[in-house]
């Protein structure tokens, strides 16, 4: 049986997994002009996995439908291959002269953040109609 | 004369209450997984069990005049995933504003039968003090 508490802890895992989502993009774009991270080379894009799961674990082990909340799998570098641009003077050039940039495209990040956001006020609005459900239940104890 | 018995009335609020808090755990969870790729949106069936008050279910006529009626009750309702929605690329069908509406719907259900609730055992209440 699903129960408020449970509709709430989906809703608070939304947040939680968007908020990582920003945050991860966030990193992408203040690492869109690096070009040496720890291993040598340019910092590679990342990305989260977001994969769904029982915010009622007792009802899921009953085997019931209960709540269904999302969580963050992993975060995994993007493969794509780096870009390439002309700049010979940059400590970074290889011998022909190219720069080996990250594989970031900034206005896709922005697009991640906004989306994110967006989701994050979703549930943050689901929280406050669930918290408003509790509260007209609590009253009938008047 | 009414012959609908109190606890039927309070049964048929608390599955109301039920499948109200049934629809925000799924909506909850559908705004939750707004980007899992692959997700299917879930939505609540509540079933209507016509005539499971049985005879008691039948509101008095006390003219011939007035027209039959029944108390439908919400029964069991269940979760099912839903095919319906367009698909989006990455195998979600989440709507955001369905979700919300649906969360908003939700929950004035759920606080008319609570004000319905109230009410009754505000009578009851009345009748156990004798009046005063």
């Amino acid at each position: 049986m699903p129960t408020l508490f449970g509709a709430i802890s989906a809703a608070a895992s939304g947040l939680d997994a968007q908020r990582t989502r920003i945050e991860v993009a966030v990193s992408n774009l203040a690492n869109a002009e690096s070009t040496r991270g720890p291993n040598g080379e340019p910092y590679r894009r990342r990305d989260v996995v977001l994969q769904s799961v029982s915010a009622e674990r007792f009802e899921a082990e009953l085997g019931r439908a209960g709540a269904v909340g999302v969580q963050v799998s992993e975060v995994v570098q993007d493969t794509e291959p780096f870009r390439r641009r002309f700049e010979p003077s940059h400590p970074d050039a290889d011998a022909e002269g190219y720069v080996a940039t990250p594989n970031v495209d900034v206005p896709e990040e922005m697009v991640q953040v906004l989306g994110a956001a967006r989701a994050y006020q979703a549930n943050i609005t689901a929280i406050g109609l669930i918290r408003d459900t509790v509260q007209r239940a609590l009253e009938l104890g008047k | 004369m009414n012959n609908i018995s109190d606890s039927a009335i309070l049964a048929a609020l608390g599955r109301q209450m039920a499948t109200a808090v049934a629809r925000q755990s799924a909506a909850a969870s559908n705004l939750a997984n707004l980007d899992t790729p692959g997700y299917r949106s879930r939505e609540v069936f509540a079933q209507v069990l016509d005539g499971e008050l049985g005879d008691a279910a039948q509101l008095a006529r006390t003219s011939a005049g007035h027209l039959s009626s029944s108390v439908a009750s919400a029964g069991g309702a269940t979760i099912q995933e839903s095919d319906s929605l367009p698909t989006r690329r990455d195998g979600n069908n989440v709507q955001l504003d369905k979700e919300l509406l649906s969360m908003t719907r939700a929950a004035g259900d759920f606080s008319a039968a609570q004000t319905a609730l109230a009410a009754k055992f505000r009578l009851v209440r009345y009748a156990i003090n004798e009046g005063r």
